[in-house]
């Protein structure tokens, strides 16, 4: 996934303060992370499956941890981070709940982004009966397609509280005039925190 | 490059983990590179079981061989030499040049043999110590190695966590496994089982050559794989096109086997091998603790952990659980593990992709240095 290709990687960056502790989630090649050391300062951790993407981080400077996100966030402490990351991975995940359950336990804030299934396009394509197999941005094959409704529904499932949620696309929105809706967004980027017991 | 294995003599004994006391001690050492004006580019390589302090270059240049790990250590290299000040010595209980069973016994004049006390990994590093206060080093930079040199550099984080900068664990454990003990005591048996062993007493006689030799046959088959052995030896015979029905070497394997345990006779001494193979099988930083994780509770340093894929030796489950229990304790570990046929032994053969991350973590440590890692802070919980 090439990088310019990336709607959403300027707002996670916006997203997160200066000299925080941060962990990036299938992290990849530890640009994203790179940037945020060199932006804002953070303490930055990874966790990456690919052993060459590993490699790639630890030359960005990045500390990886080789391992599979979804064999457990077991030993990272409560609250070790201040934003734990999962950029563009949700819909690659077997199970995505217990993940994010996890990140909202090692992090105070988990900042998700992902490709917007209820995008116009994506629709289209749906009900030509391509499905929603392949991600709008860069055409990788996916698991999962989201929409921005079952995101939403999946966050309160997690008892993830939304704190911000940021649209993004390349055009502006085509069905109204001010912002940007759940048919027009490409990507979304949504900030969680563990909803207090009620 | 051209080394010069030097020599310190310490004086004061050394108080070892089983009680018993040493002294006084020799080590042999080696350094490459210079140290820099602020004392703080020093990294320590620790050798495993059969390695010595010769880790880089010739000692002259009609040396046949370079040191163990010149792959590794030198200009441009891994750990490099044009950057960094590399020092390496001989663990006691060594037959290169530091104080070991076949080292005489000041007190009766004779070489020490089964009388030389039993020491651990932690004894090495205790020696190591001493090293470094007499060059004069405060905190080093790195301390790194591979196999039983991983231990030593995971012993050094928890016995001095405020001496070193990082630490570079390669292919290998935090407690030995049942597995690895069970190897290292077979190689113990067939030196025991050979009467020129002469119950450790044979420095004024034939060495037990024929049980050494087996005991490395031993060792080597757990350095490689079975994908390495297919790939190397096959099921090719020797200088042979037919079976020859009889018990003279036939498979190339064997013939492989019976060489590496000839040659290693002529360069190491049994009892050195039982004394470090025994100081192999009591390494468990976790003995006598509540958990696994609380054996890495004082440890400040930053960690790079990898391990290789085919080896079983100190597979890479291992290396991951010190991986988890850094980061149980909020402490920054990078971990590779690198895809490898090589077995245990990967760890000296994939230098050039150890190179790479080396390099990288090195970097990262010397810029980063002083800030506490996550969740260093919250410890205490």
């Amino acid at each position: 996934m090439a990088n310019e290709q990336r709607l959403d990687l300027d707002a996670i960056v916006d997203l997160v303060p200066p000299q925080a502790r941060v962990l990036d989630l299938g992290c990849g090649d530890g640009s994203l992370l790179q940037r945020l050391v060199q932006e804002k300062q953070v303490e930055a951790r990874g966790v990456e499956i690919s052993e060459s993407k590993v490699r790639a981080a630890i030359g960005h400077g990045v500390s990886v941890r080789h391992g599979n996100i979804e064999e457990g966030l077991a030993d990272y402490l409560d609250e070790a981070f201040d934003y734990v990351i999962l950029s563009q991975t949700l819909a690659y995940l077997n199970k995505p709940a217990p993940v994010v359950r996890e990140m909202l336990r090692v992090g105070k804030h988990a900042i998700i982004s992902f490709d917007n299934a209820g995008h116009w396009r994506a629709r289209l394509r749906a009900l030509r009966g391509e499905g929603m197999g392949f991600t709008l941005v860069s055409g990788e094959p996916r698991a999962r397609a989201i929409t921005l409704g079952q995101f939403r529904e999946f966050a309160a499932s997690v008892n993830g509280r939304i704190e911000q949620s940021v649209l993004l696309a390349r055009k502006r929105c085509m069905c109204c005039s001010s912002s940007l809706c759940a048919w027009c967004a490409e990507a979304a980027v949504y900030m969680l925190t563990r909803a207090t017991a009620s | 490059m051209i080394v010069k294995t030097q020599y310190v003599t310490f004086d004061q004994e050394l108080k070892l983990q089983s009680g018993a006391t040493l002294g006084p001690i020799t080590l042999a050492y080696e350094t490459y590179g210079s140290l820099n004006e602020d004392r703080s580019n020093a990294i320590l390589i620790c050798h495993a079981l059969s390695g010595d302090a010769h880790v880089a270059g010739k000692h002259a240049e009609t040396d046949r061989k370079a040191g163990w790990w010149d792959e590794a250590v030198g200009p441009g290299k891994a750990f490099d030499t044009d950057k960094y000040f590399i020092i390496s010595s001989n663990v006691i209980g060594g037959c290169r040049g530091s104080t070991g069973p076949g080292s005489i016994n000041p007190k009766t004049g004779k070489p020490y043999g089964l009388t030389f006390p039993v020491i651990t990994i932690g004894d090495m590093v205790e020696a190591q110590r001493m090293l470094l206060d007499h060059l004069d080093i405060p905190r080093l930079l790195s301390v790194t190695g591979g196999s039983m040199g991983g231990m030593q550099a995971l012993q050094w984080a928890v016995s001095y966590p405020n001496r070193i900068r990082s630490a570079i664990v390669l292919a290998s454990t935090a407690r030995v496994s049942p597995q690895a003990i069970a190897f290292d005591e077979v190689a113990r048996q067939a030196i025991y089982a050979d009467p020129s062993w002469n119950h450790g007493d044979y420095y004024q006689s034939t060495p037990p050559n024929a049980g050494l030799a087996v005991a490395r046959m031993i060792g080597h088959i757990t350095y490689l794989s079975d994908a390495s052995m297919r790939q190397k030896f096959g099921r090719r015979l020797q200088e042979k096109e037919k079976f020859g029905y009889e018990f003279a070497t036939e498979f190339a394997v064997e013939n492989y086997l019976k060489y590496r345990g000839s040659s290693f006779t002529q360069r190491f001494d049994a009892n050195s091998y039982l004394y470090i193979t025994k100081a192999i099988d009591y390494f468990d930083l976790s003995q006598g603790l509540s958990s696994f994780a609380e054996a890495f509770r004082k440890v400040k340093s930053r960690f790079l952990v990898v391990s290789y894929s085919s080896d079983w030796l100190y597979p890479p489950a291992e290396s991951e659980e010190i991986v988890r229990a850094l980061l149980q304790n909020g402490m920054d570990a990078t971990y590779v593990e690198i895809q490898s046929n090589y077995g245990h032994d990967a760890f000296l053969l994939e230098a050039e992709r150890l190179a790479g991350l080396t390099r990288d973590f090195l970097a990262r440590v010397e810029k980063e240095g002083v800030n506490p890692p996550p969740g260093a802070d919250r410890k205490s919980r």
